[in-house]
């Protein structure tokens, strides 16, 4: 349990103050009241520490010590970086610093049957939709920052597809921060499938300068029934940053989700994707990427929670270490009682490039149901020295050769990914790492 | 009860259990006169463990530290288990039959015959003429050794095998050297119990060159009610030596819950090997869950020494709760640990388990592969760790762990922790849970096998690769074992 001491940090301070004046604007009662039950929780929670079994891994008290502050509207000077992400056939969604940019994005001319608003607007027309999405999850249940991200609840984008519809068009929400000061960012994403619906999102973060900020995002997907969405989450941000995002995935009968996470910045980076199954003949895929570099953390946890029988899950990560750096893995299925004839599958990959670097990986099994066929596997290793030999017998230096094989390696899981726009701007966020291996 | 009537109970129980229910043919009770102190537990009662064994002042100095140590820790609740808090004051923790004549204890000649017989009933004759050949046995009666057979034998090489009491005694120079050097007091809360309680347990040390001619073996039993076990074991090879050690332990049937805590350490110097195998029967409770004994075991092994190797096999077939997670501290350069488990739970029991091995050394390698089967409504998990240190360059480790799901009511969790901080380590983990493929037991029904002949065939097979590395006797032992914990619940 965490002590009186952390409790009363200035960070959470900080949470507090900026919590109490976002309450004082004009919101509606009943989102005031998420805002508040979020403090409350996660003032009780404060934050996690190593003695937490969920964070054994990764060790957060260097927030206690940054003064934050709630990041402020700039003008954004690296408009060129973005339009190299973004396309035109695409519906882009742009928030700079977790305040959604107008012109930046492309919000007109939307397809019909998609919805898509802010946040503000969101939480008084939407009001239904949204507290039934909120009303699956138990409060108790939360984790530290999902109650951090409703207690500093205020930009965000709520994107909602009516039924039987299919948005063929790309749907690009990118969060960038500049900022000069050590500040907070807190989006709010809401993306809720209507029955037999199919929809591609796309979210990434990026940075393109050194700023200092944490950026706790919370992406909450519901799926209704034959619901298909493909999902990618790609983070690429400052190495100064902090990223600590959630998302969080419910999927009724027969809908499936395919989910994709790319984690290359940050200092520290913990990535939280939990997947509840809560219908029966749902499909689920797990992809992921990380790639480290220099001192670099990234912390991918993941649960996969069957509750009813007939569903498959699917996971791969995969990760490239480079440098000094540490990642971990957790991968957790459950399989409830009922849960009968569940196929679950789960592996992740390691290479370890750099010297000093560190991998911690837990790929969790917790079964109740017999008729079950589940499996996890986790491998931690170098590259093929006779792989290595081979290209340079073909007259390839050893370096371009290491590139070469690194490249196959990631190449493997890109082309998981269905929708080719998104391996391409993945490419693009790819380099540094690539860059690492020169 | 007049005695009388009780000894006819317990007669009765044996033939009920061992013809109509085969569920526990152990289960019976030796009404035997015991020497046993009080319940509770407080530093008088350190004081009055070590005066009964005549032990030296150091012994007893370091109990008192272990106890003292133990008050400052809680008990832990991580492992996956739901029982009842233990009342540490509400046993006894030194039972000890009484002798014939007043004769030493830990003497086979002056050891009660009713106690001679009640080995022979669990099949370990003590006595000359029915000795088994080719295995040295220990035999530990509730808190003391009541004998070691084959003694002489063993000291024409050098081999010291004998209890623990005997062992501070006679040598107390590698008593002091070696003991909690693996497992110190501070190590957990049931190690620390035990260092501060324990009251026998078995002594071995294989001097350099000698490859130990018997297989030396130690037969647990726990008789008297309201008691615990503690029982600490330590097996020391030297240079290039070898020894192999089994471990076979049974209870009676009761409805109240025994505590069993243990601690057995390991030490291999260059070269050396030890190959521990376990086959742990202690009584495991009824169909409601009722009885059975909570075994907390802290098992360690280290190989200190270059192309050391130590390898635990273990067959968990019994006890209401298992707490076990045989580890080695893989220390010297190139030396080797191994991990093979067979974790079998029925009705209510409840096991968490699993290994840890800590590469340090270079070249180090561990082999992990453990096989869980849980039936009916018990909980069995897989909990490991495989770490590798900044300095174990060109660490191995492979690692398989299987979990078998007999119905519909149990469970089975793998929780593995992987850490490695070295980039030249190579490591694969791979785990999978399934039910009984239906398939195989068509195919082998089709070839006239009846129901449950399939299935234990096929969980036979399921588990060869942990069975193989029992020694023969053993093997057929755990077997059966098997077949017998399965009967019932399948089908």
């Amino acid at each position: 349990m965490l002590t009186m001491e952390q409790n009363i940090s200035p960070f959470i301070d900080t949470v507090q103050k900026y919590s109490a004046e976002l309450n004082k604007n004009n919101s509606p009662d009943w989102f005031k009241k998420v805002r508040e039950n979020g403090l409350s929780r996660f003032t009780t929670l404060g934050i996690p520490t190593p003695k937490h079994e969920d964070w054994k891994y990764t060790n957060l008290a260097v927030l206690s010590n940054t003064p934050f502050k709630p990041a402020a509207r700039v003008a954004l000077s690296f408009q060129d970086q973005i339009q190299r992400i973004c396309a035109k056939d695409e519906i882009t969604i742009v928030f700079v610093n977790g305040i959604l940019n107008e012109q930046l994005s492309s919000l007109d001319n939307l397809p019909k049957g998609l919805v898509l608003l802010p946040l503000n607007k969101a939480i008084t027309e939407h009001e239904t939709q949204i507290k039934e999405l909120l009303s699956k999850y138990k409060p108790t249940e939360d984790t530290p920052f999902v109650a951090f991200n409703h207690a500093l609840a205020e930009h965000g984008i709520y994107i909602q597809i009516t039924d039987k519809t299919v948005i063929e068009k790309l749907i690009h929400i990118v969060h960038v921060t500049q900022s000069t000061e050590a500040s907070l960012t807190t989006a709010s994403n809401f993306i809720i499938l209507g029955k037999s619906s199919e929809a591609t999102v796309l979210e990434t973060h990026v940075c393109f300068d050194q700023s200092v900020y944490l950026s706790t995002p919370l992406t909450d997907i519901v799926l209704a029934e034959n619901a298909v969405l493909h999902y990618c989450k790609a983070q690429s941000e400052s190495l100064k940053s902090f990223h600590v995002g959630n998302t969080r995935v419910w999927q009724e009968r027969d809908s499936h989700f395919d989910g994709f996470a790319l984690m290359n910045g940050g200092e520290i980076t913990r990535n939280d994707l939990d997947i509840i199954s809560n219908g029966e003949g749902t499909s689920s895929t797990l992809n992921g990427f990380y790639g480290t570099n220099g001192k670099q953390h990234v912390d991918n946890h993941s649960s996969m929670d069957h509750r009813l029988p007939n569903c498959t899950s699917n996971q791969l990560y995969k990760g490239i270490l480079n440098g000094e750096s540490h990642s971990v893995f957790n991968g957790k299925i459950f399989v409830r009682k009922i849960a009968q004839k569940t196929n679950s599958y789960q592996l992740n990959k390691n290479l370890i490039l750099g010297v000093n670097c560190r991998v911690d990986t837990k790929p969790q099994l917790e079964i109740f149901a017999d008729d079950v066929k589940c499996t996890h596997g986790a491998t931690i290793g170098q590259l093929n020295e006779d792989e290595i030999f081979y290209l340079q017998t073909r007259c390839i230096s050893k370096k371009d050769a290491v590139k070469l094989l690194a490249h196959g390696f990631v190449e493997d899981i890109l082309n998981k990914i269905q929708n080719p726009a998104i391996i391409k701007k993945l490419t693009i966020l790819l380099e540094p790492t690539f860059a690492a291996l020169e | 009860m007049p005695k009388g009537e009780e000894k006819i109970l317990n007669e009765k129980t044996i033939q009920e259990n061992t013809l109509s229910s085969r569920d526990y043919k152990y289960g019976f009770y030796t009404d035997i006169e015991t020497d046993r102190i009080p319940k509770g537990l407080t530093e008088e009662t350190i004081r009055l463990i070590s005066t009964k064994k005549h032990e030296p002042e150091w012994m007893y100095e370091w109990r008192l530290k272990a106890f003292r140590h133990w008050k400052t820790m809680t008990e832990p609740h991580w492992p996956n288990f739901d029982y009842g808090p233990i009342d540490y004051q509400a046993l006894s923790y030194y039972t000890a039959p009484k002798t014939k004549k007043g004769g030493p204890v830990g003497n086979i000649d002056t050891t009660d015959p009713e106690l001679i017989k009640t080995f022979e009933r669990l099949g370990i004759p003590l006595s000359e003429q029915k000795r088994l050949t080719g295995v040295a046995v220990d035999a530990v009666f509730d808190s003391v050794s009541v004998g070691t057979t084959h003694q002489a034998e063993l000291a024409k090489v050098g081999v010291i095998f004998c209890s623990m009491t005997e062992a501070i005694e006679q040598h107390p120079e590698l008593v002091k050297k070696y003991l909690g050097s693996v497992v110190p007091y501070s190590d957990n809360f049931f190690a620390a119990l035990n260092a501060a309680v324990f009251s026998d347990g078995s002594f071995c040390y294989i001097p350099k060159g000698v490859r130990c001619p018997l297989e030396l073996s130690t037969y647990f039993r726990i008789n008297a009610a309201e008691s615990g076990q503690f029982e600490r074991t330590l097996i020391v090879a030297e240079d290039s030596s070898y020894v192999s050690y089994l471990e076979g332990c049974t209870a009676p049937m009761r409805d109240e819950n025994q505590l069993h805590a243990a601690v057995v350490e390991l030490i291999t110097l260059d070269n050396a090997e030890i190959k521990y195998s376990t086959v742990q029967n202690w009584y495991s409770g009824d169909k409601e869950g009722k009885g059975g004994i909570y075994n907390f075991v802290t098992k360690r092994g280290k190989c200190v020494g270059k192309n050391s190797k130590i390898s635990w096999t273990q067959v968990e077939a019994g006890s209401a709760i298992t707490w076990k997670y045989p580890s080695v501290i893989l220390q010297g350069d190139n030396s080797v640990g191994k991990f093979y488990s067979v974790a079998l739970t029925n009705n209510r029991m409840q096991a968490d388990t699993g290994t840890k091995m800590i590469h340090i050394g270079k070249n180090t390698k561990s082999t992990v592969v453990s096989k869980g089967i849980s039936t009916d409504e018990s909980n069995n998990s897989y909990r490991g760790l495989i770490k590798i240190m900044p300095t174990a360059d060109g660490a191995r480790n492979f690692s398989q762990c299987d979990s078998m799901l007999i119905g519909n009511k149990c469970s089975a969790n793998t929780f593995p922790y992987i850490e490695v901080k070295n980039n030249s380590a190579v490591l694969e983990h791979e785990a999978s849970t399934s039910k009984i493929n239906a398939d195989q037991i068509f195919y082998l029904q089709s070839r006239g096998l009846d129901l449950e002949g399939a299935i234990s065939l096929i969980i036979n097979g399921f588990c060869k690769d942990v069975f193989k590395e029992l020694p023969m006797e053993f093997a057929v032992e755990a077997v059966k074992l098997l077949e017998m914990k399965l009967e019932g619940s399948v089908g």
